[in-house]
């Protein structure tokens, strides 16, 4: 039985916290009366996936079962979440494999022949063969990706993207063409948290930048309290007005997954327990970690975290029409991640880890820990933000990882060349993002190298819009102060300092709040 | 040293340090207040004692508690021991029951007893506290001849039984746990129960001074050798028609008396029983402050200080 999530008060009784910091992690003292977020322990796995899959796929919601929709002749694609889900890469076989193997075994049945699997990567760099054929499989692998029926999507590729109109409220819809012009587009995702899947999933996944800009802006993210939280998301409320003029065209079947909270595998699996919990060999496992951490050269740290592979298990699989499916996964994520929590206070506290969506096999640079901390982690929430509105941040993070030369080219003119003129996400979007989008350079990177299309930091940056609009401070522990100046925050050695420097703000006793993340939790502010 | 080997070096003795005094490294672990209701059941792993109630062990037991822990209980506390004269008049094995307020009554009660009756005298301790780990079972059963009961369950578990049929007299504290504030608590019926059961007389105990010597939570006694009193009453054996449910009140109040006694004098004492005015071994319903502060203030034996050599125990 796992057990609820809960909210700490730290006490004299409360060991030292565990704070993730980048390729690596502290022990935190925090002041008596701290409150700590801890997510509900791991659900119980389903206990026959195979299973699951099948009776998803023959019993779906709202929709014919898939080998009903299936025929001889069709125009069949199947389309899938990159790697930025789930987070840490999941321990082969990944779940969309096994997924698409049961579809393809269906879509064989049934004498399909003209099948093509796209991964639904957007604007994202493209993944190498070697990570294709981890998220789908050995034999789908084999069976596809040679003939060139398994790749990328390329958002780029003006000759295979399909307008296919605009909403009520003028927002272009411009996806795959291959997708909007199949007789059935399946989707497999893998929904981590709550911001994933629904009609973000083909309406995003698929869409160019041309569609992408109605919402990955400033002002939609400012209004998107939280982009966890789709009924409250200005951003999903854009999606799913795409969305629901894609489903008018294209017969999208969705399938959906979630996951429990198995994050950290032996021996890291000290790093997902309650602390004051912690046997023996927990505490020897981390003071060895940490000396070994202290010692080794950055690459052995990058290696040694970004090779760690999560040993997820299934919690639900849903398939059939979009959002009745998305009601029914959303359900399981707030099962797995939801944490009650009664009232803002005046500090968040946030340790970014060493991965993020756009960092897997790369380096979390400055942008991309801003995104985690001031993105995703202050915006892992319903209701209202933890802090109060003119409250303060601090995120733990060394910031020292640099860019990515590959993967995040467009990044480093960003920090050197947006970021000193101006850091708020207004401004730069309105003055630079255009250039960015339609630089060739660029696109010819994004479409031929590994590279993140020219206007994704812009995204990154939009993504932390709505925690700079809210608070006042944010101050980055352990952290390099030119990278953090250039950022427009400020850094601090400890968080005694931190604390003392955020007293203009908060005063000199606050309320502090520490999100103990990950793995994954969505705090519930009352 | 290189700076980064010093630096692993330091930084490791600072971790070390830290994660010594975050989780009380040599002392017992402990759950943040907020997240007690969410702990999980604890494991049962009960480590077996059998083997300290063997000749080896008997003998080990001797030198330990004659070499060591008597000289230090000595070193560390001031006794006065009376009413030693009912075990004379009783035939082995019996239960001594006693009120609990300190890691201290223990010895006390062991190091009282004469030799013969001491080395045939084991102690029911809880399963859950002195058994847990291997090193604390160990050490608790070699000095204390202690052996596990299961104080959460209703049931006994099978253990006190057996060793009280294999002859050996046994140490059990009814109130199951050392008391918050030197007053006495509710007794269970345990007791009672292996008494009548086994059909074996309960000499009762009563003790004062160990709390104000070390109470719960301090982990060596108070310095200057605080005063401790130990008082034996007169044997109770269960009638043939009585039942566990009024042997037990019998057996509290004898040790009730016994403390009464201890505070006053015999004849007092035995007034005040006669009259049904024994003072509440539970203590006055005062504030809780009072309550502890009163049981702070160590007994004041009434002999002089320094008793001839011969009548000390």
């Amino acid at each position: 039985m796992s057990r609820p999530g809960f909210v700490l008060d730290v006490d004299d009784r409360t060991p030292p916290l565990i704070v993730h910091e980048g390729l690596g992690f502290r022990l935190e003292n925090f002041p008596l009366g701290t409150r700590v977020v801890y997510p509900p322990e791991s659900l119980p796995a389903v206990p026959d996936v195979d299973q699951a899959i099948r009776e998803a796929l023959l019993h779906p919601q709202d929709m014919d079962p898939l080998p009903e929709l299936l025929f001889a002749g069709m125009k069949l694609t199947i389309a899938f979440d990159d790697l930025s889900l789930p987070l840490p890469t999941m321990r082969a076989p990944d779940i969309r494999g096994r997924i698409i193997e049961h579809v393809l075994t269906m879509a064989a049945d049934a004498g399909v022949d003209d099948v093509e699997l796209i991964a639904a990567n957007a604007l994202h760099r493209r993944m190498t063969a070697a990570e294709l054929k981890h998220i789908v499989g050995e034999r789908v692998f084999r069976s596809f990706y040679p003939q060139g029926k398994l790749y990328n999507f390329d958002a780029e590729d003006r000759d295979n993207l399909s307008h296919l109109g605009t909403t009520e409220k003028g927002e272009d819809i411009e996806i795959s063409k291959r997708a909007a012009e199949s007789d059935l587009l399946v989707y497999v995702n893998v929904n981590l948290v709550a911001m994933d899947g629904g009609h973000k999933s083909v309406g995003i996944g698929l869409a160019s930048y041309k569609s992408l800009r109605h919402h990955h802006n400033a002002k939609t993210m400012v209004q998107s309290r939280s982009f966890m939280d789709h009924k409250h998301s200005a951003m999903h409320h854009s999606a799913w007005r795409i969305g629901r003029v894609i489903k008018d065209t294209v017969k999208v079947f969705q399938i959906e997954t979630t996951l429990n909270n198995d994050i950290f595998p032996k021996p890291y699996d000290f790093l997902q327990k309650r602390e004051w919990e912690w046997s023996v060999k927990d505490q020897a496992t981390m003071l060895g970690m940490r000396r070994g951490l202290s010692v080794a050269p950055a690459k052995l740290k990058h290696k040694m975290f970004h090779d760690l592979r999560s040993v997820y298990g299934l919690t639900g699989v849903n398939a059939g029409e979009v959002e009745a499916v998305h009601t029914k996964t959303l359900e399981k994520v707030h099962q797995q991640q939801l944490v009650e929590v009664q009232g803002q206070s005046d500090v968040l506290v946030m340790g970014i880890p060493y991965v993020g969506p756009y960092n897997v096999n790369s380096s979390l640079n400055p942008i991309l820990a801003t995104c985690m901390g001031l993105g995703y982690y202050f915006n892992s929430y319903l209701g209202q933000p933890v802090v109060r509105k003119g409250g303060a941040v601090i995120l733990y993070h060394p910031l020292n990882e640099g860019f990515n030369q590959l993967h995040h080219p467009s990044y480093v003119d960003f920090y050197e060349e947006v970021l000193a003129e101006s850091t708020d996400p207004a401004v730069v979007g309105e003055k630079y993002e255009q250039q960015f989008a339609e630089d060739p350079w660029y696109r010819h990177l994004y479409r031929t190298s590994h590279a993140y299309h020219g206007v994704h930091p812009f995204y990154m940056w939009y993504w932390a819009a709505h925690a700079m609009d809210h608070v006042d401070e944010v101050i980055w522990v352990g952290a390099d102060r030119k990278v953090a100046s250039r950022l427009g925050f400020r850094a601090a050695s400890t968080l005694a300092d931190a604390l003392e420097m955020a007293s203009g703000t908060v005063g000199t006793s606050p309320s502090i709040t520490y999100l103990h993340n990950p793995p994954h939790l969505l705090a519930h502010v009352r | 040293m290189s700076t980064p080997a010093k630096g692993l070096v330091t930084g490791g003795i600072d971790d070390v340090r830290q994660v010594a005094r975050g989780w009380r490294w040599g002392r017992r672990s402990q759950v943040p207040r907020s997240a007690e209701e969410f702990v999980l059941p604890a494991k049962s792993t009960v480590f077996p004692s059998d083997w300290s109630r063997r000749k080896p062990a008997i003998a080990a037991r001797e030198v330990a508690q004659k070499g060591g822990l008597q000289p230090l209980f000595r070193s560390v506390s001031r006794t006065r021991v009376e009413g030693l004269d009912v075990l004379d008049r009783v035939e082995g094995p019996v239960i001594f029951v006693a009120n609990h307020a300190s890691h201290l009554d223990t010895p006390l009660i062991l190091l009282s007893l004469p030799d013969e009756w001491r080395r045939r005298t084991a102690v029911a301790a809880a399963a859950d506290y002195f058994f847990d780990t291997w090193w604390r079972a160990v050490g608790s059963s070699l000095f204390f001849n202690t052996f596990p009961i299961d104080r959460r369950g209703g049931t006994m578990a099978a253990t006190p039984g057996e060793v009280l049929a294999d002859g050996w007299s046994l140490v059990i504290f009814p109130e199951g746990t050392r008391s918050t504030d030197g007053w006495m608590g509710k007794f269970r019926m345990g007791a009672a129960f292996l008494a009548k059961e086994y059909g074996v007389p309960v000499v009762p105990v009563a003790h004062r001074g160990t709390f104000a010597a070390m109470p719960r939570g301090q982990g060596w006694p108070s310095k200057g050798r605080r005063q401790l009193t130990i008082r034996f009453g007169e044997p109770l054996v269960a009638g043939a028609d009585e039942s566990v449910r009024d042997f037990a009140p019998r057996i509290k109040d004898a040790v009730a008396a016994l403390l009464d006694e201890d505070r006053s004098t015999w004849w007092e004492a035995r007034k005040r029983v006669a009259a049904g005015a024994v003072p509440d071994p539970s203590g006055p319903q005062v504030a809780q402050w009072r309550r502890v502060w009163e049981q702070t203030e160590s007994p004041e034996a009434d002999a002089p200080t320094r008793r001839i050599s011969a009548w000390r125990r």
